[in-house]
C-alpha cells in the first residue's frame, strides 16, 4: 500500500521476466524428451561400444594369448609336458594347420600372419578409445548445457514465486479494501475487479512455479543419469585405453620374438623332415641289405639242390628232344619214300627204290 | 641407448624423423634395380612412418638391432594401418567438423591428424612384410613345358629386407607333382604349397645353395636364382636429447669394423653419419664369370671345408651355372674409410655412392 492509504496496483501491470523462451507443460516436454534423446543415443552408442568392445576384447585377447604362449616357448616357460606335446599346441592354434601336415607351411610366415591380425585387433580397440573420448566430452558438454537449464528453471522460479508472493500481498491488501468500503458502492466493485485481475495473474505464476520447480527437478535427475552415463564412458575409455596400450607393446616388444621362433620352428620341421627322409633312406637299405643277406644265404643253403634241380631237368629236356627227333627222322623217311614210289610207278624204266632202313 | 627388446632398439620421434630421412635418401642414391624389393614401396613405407611421427601417431620406431632397419613391428604398423584406414575413416567424424573442434580438446585433434594421416596413407603402396608372386613366362601346351619367375619379397628373421627370383622351367607329367600350377586357361600360375613353403623357408640361403636345392626336384630346371638384399645400415645418430644411438648388434665382419670404426674416427665424428649396404647374389647359366665382388660374402668354394671340396666339385658339374655377388655402398663422407677398410681387405671393388 502506498504512503497515501492508496493500493499500488502497479504490481499487475509489470512485466515479469522470465529468462529462456518462456515455458508450459508442452514446451517443458518437448526440452526434457529432448535431452533425454541425446542421453538415449549416447546410451545406444555405449551399447554397441561395448558389445563391440566385448567382441574386440575377446578376440584381442585370444590372439594376444597365442602369441604369449609363442614367446614364452623361447623363453623356456612352458615345456612342462615336453617340447613336442607343446609344439604341438602352439600349432593348433594357428587356422588352418592343424589339417595340415607339419611341413606343408612355414611356421615363420604363419607367425607373421599371426602378428598382423593380432596387430589389426589392437588397433580397432584402440580406435574405440578415441570415439569414446569424444562421447565424454559431447556429455561433458551436454551436462554444462543442463547445469544451465537447471540454474534458468531454479531463477525463473525464484521470479515466480517472488511475484506470487507480491500478488499474495496485493490480494490482501485488496481483501481488507473491499472490508472497509461502502458494500455494493463502485468503489467496492473497483476492488473486486482488481481481485479477479489478481486470481488471474496469480493462476498463471503459481502454474509457473510449479512448472519451473517441476522442471529444475526434472533436469536434475537427467543431469544425475548423463553423469552417470559420462562416468562409465569414462571408465570404458580409460580400461580400454590401458589394455590396447598394454597389448600395443607387448606386440611391438614381441616382433622379434616371433620371427625368432617361426625360424626356430621352420628349423625344427626341416630337421624332422630330414631326419624322416634318412629314416626312410635307412630303411630302405635296411630292407635292402636284408634281401640281399637273404638272398645270398638261400642260394648257399640250397645251391647243390638248385643244381641237381637244373640238371634233372637237362636230362629231361635232352630225352623229350631225342625222341621227338627220331619221330620226326621216321615221318620225313616214309615220306621221301613214298615219293620215290610215285616216281618209280610213272617211268617204268627207273631203277627199283631201296628198302627202307 | 640400449636394446629394448630381443634385437630391438628404439628411437624418439624427433631422431626417428632424421634417421627415416637419411635411409630413405640412401636407398634413392642406391639407384637399385629390380632385383631388390620394390625401392617405390620401401619408400612408401619409409614416408608412411615419417607421417605418422609428423602426426604423433606413435611415439617410438623399432629398429632391428642387428641391421639397423625397421623391424617387423614398424613395418606391420603402417600396413595394418592402411588396412584400417577405409573403416576407420567412416566411423571418425567429417575432417571440418574435426578441425572446427580442434582447439575443444585434445583427442579433436589427435582425431584429426589420424584423419589426414589415414585419409593419405590408404592410396600409398607399401612394402609388404611378405609378398609372393608367381608369374608365367612362357607355356608350350603341346610339350607341357612352361616357365616361371616366382618372386619373394620378405622381411627375413635376419632382420634384412629381401627380394628372391627364381626362374625356372617344368615339364609337366601326370604321374609328376608339380611345383608351379597353371589355371585351366592356361594364364595364370600358382605354386603348390609346398613349393612356396621350399622357397619361403629357403629364402635366406644364397643363390647358389638355392639353385642346386631347387635344381634337385625332378621335372624342374632352374634357369637362373637372384637375391636382392637391402641392410645392413649403419647409423651412428646424435640424439636430440645428446644421446648416441648407434646400430647396436651388428655381426660378422662389417659388425667388427663397425665397433673398430666407432671406437677410431666414429668417436671424433659430429654430424650424423649412416651407411647403407645392398648386396646382390645371382646364380645363372649366362654368368660369364664366378666370381664374389662381396667383401661380406665369399663365394661357398673360397670358404668350403677341404673334406668337402671333391663332393662339391662333383655337384657343381653336375648343375651348369656360375655365381656372381657384389655389393654397393651408400655412405656419409665420415664412413667412406670404413668401406674402403672391408674392401680392401676382402679384395673387392665396390662401388660407394655418396650420402650428403
Amino acid at each position: 500500500m502506498s504512503s497515501d492509504g492508496k493500493i499500488n496496483l502497479d504490481v499487475l501491470s509489470r512485466q515479469v521476466s522470465y529468462s529462456g523462451e518462456g515455458i508450459s507443460v508442452k514446451t517443458l516436454e518437448a526440452d526434457i524428451h529432448q535431452e533425454r534423446t541425446v542421453q538415449d543415443n549416447k546410451v545406444g552408442e555405449l551399447k554397441t561400444l561395448r558389445e563391440r568392445n566385448v567382441e574386440i576384447q575377446t578376440a584381442m585377447a585370444d590372439e594376444l594369448k597365442k602369441l604369449r604362449k609363442f614367446s614364452d616357448y623361447l623363453n623356456g616357460t612352458a615345456t612342462k609336458d615336453g617340447f613336442w606335446a607343446g609344439f604341438k599346441e602352439i600349432l593348433s592354434y594357428i587356422p588352418g594347420l592343424r589339417s595340415l601336415s607339419l611341413s606343408q607351411r612355414s611356421i615363420e610366415e604363419l607367425l607373421k600372419q599371426q602378428y598382423q591380425v593380432s596387430a589389426r585387433r589392437v588397433k580397432e580397440a584402440a580406435e574405440y578409445a578415441d570415439v569414446l573420448k569424444k562421447s565424454e566430452l559431447d556429455l561433458y558438454k551436454e551436462l554444462d548445457r543442463i547445469n544451465e537449464k537447471i540454474v534458468e528453471m531454479a531463477k525463473n522460479e525464484q521470479v515466480a514465486l517472488d511475484y506470487v508472493l507480491e500478488l499474495r500481498q496485493l490480494q490482501e491488501e485488496l481483501k481488507q479494501a473491499e472490508l472497509a468500503a461502502e458494500s455494493g458502492s463502485v468503489e467496492v466493485r473497483d476492488i473486486q475487479a482488481q481481485q479477479d485481475k489478481v486470481y488471474a495473474k496469480l493462476a498463471e505464476h503459481s502454474t509457473n512455479v510449479q512448472l519451473y520447480g517441476s522442471a529444475e527437478e526434472r533436469y536434475a535427475s537427467l543431469k544425475e543419469n548423463t553423469r552417470k552415463l559420462l562416468e562409465t564412458i569414462r571408465n570404458l575409455a580409460q580400461d580400454i585405453q590401458q589394455y590396447t596400450t598394454a597389448a600395443s607393446i607387448k606386440l611391438d616388444m614381441a616382433s622379434a620374438q616371433i620371427q625368432a621362433i617361426g625360424r626356430a620352428a621352420d628349423a625344427s620341421v626341416v630337421m624332422l623332415e630330414m631326419k624322416r627322409s634318412l629314416d626312410v633312406m635307412t630303411e630302405s637299405m635296411n630292407v635292402t641289405t636284408q634281401f640281399v643277406s637273404d638272398t645270398q644265404i638261400f642260394f648257399r643253403t640250397n645251391l647243390d639242390t638248385l643244381i641237381q634241380e637244373l640238371d634233372t631237368f637237362d636230362d629231361t629236356t635232352t630225352k623229350v628232344l631225342d625222341e621227338n627227333l627220331a619221330r620226326s627222322r621216321e615221318i620225313e623217311e616214309q615220306r621221301i619214300q613214298a615219293a620215290i614210289a610215285k616216281a618209280m610207278s610213272k617211268g617204268g624204266d627207273a631203277p627199283a627204290p631201296a628198302p627202307a632202313q | 641407448m640400449s636394446l629394448v627388446a630381443l634385437h630391438t632398439q628404439e628411437l624418439g620421434p624427433a631422431d626417428a624423423g632424421r634417421y627415416l630421412d637419411m635411409l630413405a635418401r640412401s636407398l634413392r642414391a642406391a639407384r637399385l634395380n629390380n632385383s631388390f624389393p620394390d625401392r617405390r614401396r620401401v619408400d612408401g613405407t619409409i614416408a608412411a612412418l615419417q607421417r605418422a611421427f609428423d602426426h604423433k601417431i606413435y611415439d617410438q620406431l623399432y629398429l632391428d638391432a642387428r641391421t639397423g632397419l625397421p623391424n617387423m613391428a614398424s613395418f606391420t604398423r603402417v600396413v595394418t594401418d592402411q588396412q584400417m584406414a577405409e573403416g576407420a575413416l567412416s566411423r571418425l567424424d567429417d575432417r571440418q567438423e574435426l578441425e572446427r573442434r580442434r582447439q575443444e580438446a585434445a583427442v579433436f585433434e589427435r582425431m584429426a591428424d589420424k584423419h589426414d594421416y589415414l585419409t593419405w596413407l590408404k592410396s600409398q603402396e607399401l612394402a609388404p612384410v611378405d609378398l609372393h608372386r608367381v608369374l608365367l613366362r612362357r607355356h608350350d601346351p603341346g610339350s607341357g613345358t612352361a616357365s616361371f619367375r616366382i618372386e619373394l619379397t620378405k622381411l627375413d628373421g635376419s632382420g634384412l629386407y629381401m627380394h628372391l627370383t627364381i626362374e625356372l622351367t617344368q615339364v609337366a607329367s601326370v604321374w609328376r607333382k608339380r611345383v608351379v600350377d597353371l589355371d585351366q586357361d592356361g594364364e595364370s600360375a600358382a605354386a603348390s604349397q609346398a613349393f612356396h613353403t621350399l622357397i619361403y623357408r629357403c629364402a635366406a640361403l644364397d643363390a647358389e645353395t638355392l639353385f642346386i636345392r631347387l635344381h634337385g626336384i625332378e621335372g624342374v630346371t632352374v634357369e637362373r636364382v637372384q637375391r636382392g638384399v637391402i641392410g645392413p645400415v649403419l647409423f651412428r645418430l646424435p640424439g636430440e636429447d645428446g644421446q648416441l644411438h648407434t646400430t647396436l648388434e651388428v655381426e660378422g665382419v662389417l659388425g667388427h669394423a663397425w665397433q673398430t670404426w666407432l671406437a677410431g674416427p666414429g668417436a671424433h665424428a659430429r654430424g650424423p653419419e649412416l651407411l647403407a649396404t645392398f648386396a646382390s647374389d645371382s646364380a645363372a647359366g649366362d654368368i660369364r664369370e664366378e666370381k664374389s665382388n662381396d667383401p661380406l660374402s665369399p663365394l661357398l668354394s673360397a670358404v668350403i671345408e677341404e673334406r668337402e671340396r671333391a663332393r662339391y666339385r662333383q655337384m657343381r658339374e653336375r648343375y651348369p651355372f656360375r655365381v656372381f655377388k657384389d655389393r654397393k655402398f651408400v655412405a656419409t663422407r665420415g664412413l667412406h674409410g670404413l668401406v674402403k677398410a672391408i674392401g680392401d681387405a676382402a679384395g673387392t671393388r665396390n662401388i660407394v655412392y655418396d650420402l650428403r
